[in-house]
């Protein structure tokens, strides 16, 4: 479902060149979960903001759905993202104006879905919010925004699913309410799930675990680990 | 493209109050823009009224022959209307007494514009009437009453035909000077003209055919006929046919066209200004969006259809606000407006329309288009994302638009690009000045205390910003600046154009015995007089030997000045005349006797490509008389002294007899004098100009008000884009400000840096603003509005005072709400 080969990611700091991801190859089978863990700085986020198509490699390769990403422009990777993709983030990322069953229907809107406003409402009820429907973000809790947040990244429908560290703005007690919560509807959905984070028992609920740092990846039982320097 | 999403995101925007302040400057502009093009539409075209009252139309077409009628009937299929006048000079006779006076036959659609007033005696206020006299009837101008001993009633003779003096003529519109105006005034029918057996082959008559009606209908008109005059007939109206009014109406159209092009450029600075608050409010947005799927064509759409929509709603509410703002202005100066406005017309209203969504697009659609340069990896990473935004595509739009406003307002692709250029070169110029006065203002915090280190610490850390801010605040200032001091520089122009003691009478055909008696009898008789110059009628046969130029009109249509080819009156002068200004060349010494020179008026220089050095032929009295160009003038035709097209050198003309002219001004008590001087000299003709220097000064109050009113709303505009700039940088402000209060900074701290800062911003911005009005002042009055340009040494005290006052108090006033939001609301809604 998803490959990469040789990723590197390098930027400009006032510092000179620094080099972020050094030579990642790695493979995610469908509906797999994956953990990808490391310290922080390690480069896990940078790596996940790759593989979903929010950014371009310094070189190498990503294959996103059997789709080469890293040939596309951005209004092809635009496409790949709304038809295959959900994204849950550690800061929500809700837009204030709209109101919690807007934000659901965001996706549906974008994709012109005319059954959008059901299928946003059913899914808000399944996060436990069908009450909450005309709340504002700033009206929430942040354990409830980041149910809005599951929610919006369930409908539609995505393939994979990317979470970059949903967990680290919330209590131990939400937290582990909104993974379950995750869990069960990537479990209901079918979908890949990719999730960065940096606790060792949130990663330990997903088939499998890649280990991250300093830019490379550490271990990983089935993973081609082919370490490259980059220029 | 998504609409059904466009405008469900426009409708949650404007439901969170996110599109108030770009909609709200939108509105506001557009209803500025509307405001002043309605406003000025109807006044030029009250204006234009007012003055066609010196031609009884709005165009006239003259000739010594009768106009072929197929093109007068043409006329009324363009749905104007028409009247007709002959004037011609002859001696008028009551029983024992005659007097060579000046006859206009009018008939009876005249006159289509201004006023005829009549009275029972000579001298009085009298009465309005709609059309001139009756069959059988003449009204005279109350002096020839006296002269001719005559009261109404009574008979007098034109011609081989009597007729009943009716009425004293007080007043009537077109009594301009020309030839066959230099006698007292006899009006009579145009159908008694037969009668009187004056008008014979060879009479030296003027026909004039009166127009006037709707602007397009005249311009179409005009155009058709143009073509198929008679050489030597010429069409125009109230601007050519008076120049003093000419030239006056002239530069306030352009100080009011100025006026309206500084409001757009105000009004489109501030749409950009709340179109960059709005877009950078929607960075998030847009990465959020661009990871659900969105691609920057679905981005481009989005915010088109945004823009679409918000132009209709703005441009539909601002012409409305405009509309009724304009209607509100004219009941609220009603009483102080000296003239009736004419409703107004569709046109400025489409005008206004168009000009809501050109402004739109080259200003708000910029920081628009740089949405779809967003980069979706800003949800992880705030600090990256902004994209390589596309500056250059976004910017073009912006050059093109403003560019396309100042051409179609100026209608002058050279002035444009001069203004544009130039402006762009002072842009560069003074973001360099404003970013090292930041710098100098930081450093002097460095050594402050804690208000003021806060105050300039925060003003250099957001140098970008603020250079930008300074020279927002500076445009608007400037051209606030600029504004003030043309219309001073114009209000000053006027009032001396026509000094408080300008001559209004001119007294032509004095012969040479009656020179000294007439001058010591001006003088004894307390009349403040100007030189008496020698006048001989003459025309231009030849320019440099050879080439024919007999007829110059033929080629170059109708021009300001009569051609070089018209018969006109030439002089003779040792010294150059205290109002002419030579421009090339040089005027001869006083006692100069060697060949023939003469000083040619730049106009007809101009028209007739004659320059310095050429040779002239002149035909007087049916002698040839050869002289060279020695100079051009300039001649002021506003001031009400004796000038002439052309003048030769001393002695030049001695051996061709000539009478002589001079003008004098005569108090009102003074008026009698008049018949003591024509009973004494009773061929010398005396033009009575007070009527027509009275109507100028009226028109020219009336301008005069006319560009303050403009002001005034220029002012509003300009108030606008220093709050619109203020408002831009509010989310910094209350996110910087509520951090400082969570730290425990005091309101008095907050408030006190805040005030340092706006003071500072609007000093340095003042100081720009000045630099840059001097410089624009100077380039406008020269180039356009043709003034001598001083500089203003007050307005380097002014300038930056206002600068610092006006940005200090407004931006206090607009921020005061950073210290009154809590600082948890302020973090959390903030970018």
């Amino acid at each position: 479902m998803i490959k990469t080969v040789d990723l590197c990611k390098s930027v400009d700091t006032s510092e000179g060149q620094l080099t972020i991801l050094k030579g990642i190859s790695l493979e995610i089978k469908r509906s797999e979960s994956v953990a990808i863990i490391g310290a922080s700085g390690s480069g896990k986020t940078t790596l996940l903001s790759l593989i979903a198509g929010l950014d371009l490699p310094t070189r190498g390769e990503i294959v996103l759905g059997g789709n080469k990403i890293t040939n596309m422009d951005e209004e092809q990777r635009a496409k790949v993202r709304g038809e295959l993709v959900g994204f849950v983030f550690q800061n929500f990322q809700l837009l204030g104006s709209l109101n919690a069953l807007e934000n659901v229907m965001l996706p549906g809107e974008l994709k012109k879905d005319p059954d959008v406003h059901e299928k946003a409402k059913d899914l808000m009820v399944k996060v436990g919010l069908g009450h909450r429907l005309s709340h504002y973000p700033k009206q929430l809790s942040g354990g409830e925004q980041q149910r809005v947040a599951i929610a919006r990244a369930f409908a539609s429908s995505p393939e994979i699913l990317f979470a970059d560290e949903p967990t680290g703005n919330l209590d131990t007690k939400t937290g582990a309410l909104i993974i379950d919560l995750l869990f069960n509807l990537n479990k209901e959905f079918g979908s890949t799930l990719v999730l960065v984070t940096h606790d060792e028992r949130l990663a330990s609920r997903c088939d499998r675990s890649i280990y991250i740092a300093s830019g490379m990846l550490e271990e990983s039982s089935d993973s081609i680990n082919d370490i490259q320097v980059c220029r | 493209m998504n609409i059904s999403l466009a405008l469900k995101l426009l409708w949650r925007d404007w439901r969170s109050g996110e599109l108030s302040l770009l909609l709200a400057s939108l509105v506001i502009a557009v209803a500025t823009v509307t405001t002043i093009t309605l406003f000025v539409d109807r006044l030029q075209q009250a204006l234009v009224n007012e003055s066609a009252t010196f031609l009884a139309a709005d165009r006239v077409i003259e000739f010594d022959q009768p106009i072929n009628d197929t093109l007068l009937l043409k006329a009324e299929e363009f749905g104007l209307q028409r009247a007709e006048t002959l004037s011609f000079l002859s001696m008028v006779f009551s029983e024992d007494r005659a007097q060579f006076s000046s006859v206009k036959a009018v008939d009876d659609n005249y006159p289509l514009r201004g006023e005829l007033i009549i009275s029972d005696r000579a001298f009085e206020r009298g009465e309005l009437v709609k059309s001139g006299p009756a069959e059988g009837e003449v009204w005279i101008e109350s002096r020839l009453l006296p002269s001719l001993d005559l009261t109404p009633g009574e008979f007098l003779d034109v011609g081989v035909a009597s007729f009943v003096v009716k009425k004293a003529l007080i007043k009537e519109p077109d009594r301009g000077g020309g030839f066959n105006s230099a006698g007292p005034r006899v009006m009579m029918n145009l159908k008694d003209v037969a009668a009187t057996e004056v008008v014979q082959p060879g009479s030296r008559l003027t026909y004039r055919y009166l127009f006037s009606g709707t602007r397009d209908s005249l311009e179409q008109y005009e155009l058709w006929v143009k073509p198929k005059l008679p050489n030597g007939s010429k069409i125009f109206g109230v601007k050519e046919g008076a120049e003093a009014i000419g030239s006056a109406l002239d530069k306030a159209e352009r100080f009011l066209l100025l006026g309206g092009l500084l409001g757009v450029i105000l009004a489109g600075v501030a749409i950009a200004l709340s179109a960059q608050r709005y877009s950078l409010r929607h960075y998030d947005h847009i990465a959020i969006l661009k990871t659900l799927g969105a691609s920057p064509t679905d981005i481009d759409g989005l915010f088109m259809t945004v823009l679409l929509v918000l132009g209709f709603c703005a441009t539909f509410l601002g012409s409305l606000l405009g509309y009724m703002a304009q209607f509100a202005i004219v009941y609220i100066l009603d009483s102080y407006l000296p003239i009736n406005l004419p409703p107004a017309g569709i046109a400025p209203i489409i005008l206004g329309l168009t000009t809501g969504f050109v402004c739109l697009f080259a200003f708000a659609a910029p920081p628009l288009i740089k949405l779809r340069r967003i980069e979706p990896i800003r949800v992880i990473r705030r600090d990256i994302g902004e994209g390589g935004v596309d500056s250059l595509l976004a910017y073009s739009f912006g050059t093109v638009g403003v560019l396309g406003l100042m051409w179609w307002y100026s209608g002058d692709l050279k002035l444009t690009m001069m203004l544009f250029a130039g402006g762009a070169i002072a842009l560069l110029a003074l973001s360099l000045v404003a970013f090292l006065m930041l710098r100098s203002g930081a450093a002097l915090g460095m050594q402050a205390g804690s208000v003021w280190r806060l105050a300039l610490a925060g003003m250099q850390r957001r140098g970008k910003e603020n250079t930008m801010q300074i020279l927002v605040f500076g445009l608007a200032i400037m051209l606030l600046l600029v504004l003030y001091l043309i219309r001073t520089a114009l209000v000053e122009d006027w009032q001396t154009q026509i000094p408080k003691h300008a001559p209004n009478h001119f007294a032509i055909n004095i012969s040479p015995e009656d020179v000294k008696p007439i001058a010591a009898l001006l003088d004894q008789n307390d009349v403040d007089s100007q030189p008496i110059f020698p006048m001989i009628r003459g025309r231009v046969i030849e320019i440099n030997r050879g080439k024919d130029n007999s007829n110059p009109s033929s080629e170059t249509g109708h021009n300001d000045a009569p051609p070089s080819g018209d018969t006109r009156n030439l002089s003779y002068a040792a010294e150059l005349p205290e109002d002419n200004k030579i421009i090339a060349g040089e005027w001869w010494a006083p006692n100069y006797e060697g060949e023939v020179l003469v000083s040619i008026e730049k106009d007809i220089a101009f028209n007739n490509n004659i320059s310095i050095g050429d040779d002239l032929t002149f035909e007087i009295q049916g002698r040839h008389l050869k002289a060279k160009v020695s100079s051009i003038r300039v001649v002021n035709w506003d001031s009400m002294q004796p000038n002439f097209y052309m003048m030769l050198s001393p002695g030049a003309l001695k051996d061709f007899p000539s009478t002589f002219m001079t003008s004098f001004y005569l108090r009102p008590d003074q008026k009698i004098f008049l018949n003591e001087l024509l009973r004494n000299y009773p061929t010398m003709t005396v033009i009575a100009v007070d009527a027509i220097i009275k109507q100028i000064k009226n028109i020219i109050s009336q301008v005069t008000l006319a560009i303050e009113l403009i002001l005034i709303l220029i002012l509003i505009s300009g108030a606008l884009v220093l709050l619109s700039a203020i408002q831009a940088s509010m989310d910094e402000r209350l996110k910087q400000h509520a951090i400082l209060r969570t730290l425990g900074a005091s309101q008095r701290l907050v408030l006190g840096s805040l005030l340092i800062e706006f003071c500072a911003l609007g000093l340095f911005a003042g100081i720009l603003a000045t630099f840059g009005a001097e410089l624009t002042v100077y380039g406008l009055m020269e180039e356009i509005f043709n003034l001598n340009y001083s500089p203003s040494p007050e307005l380097w005290i002014i300038g930056p005072l206002l600068g610092m006052v006006l940005v200090g108090v407004l931006g206090v006033l607009a921020t005061r709400s950073v210290v009154k939001t809590p600082p948890i609301v302020a973090l959390r809604n903030v970018i």
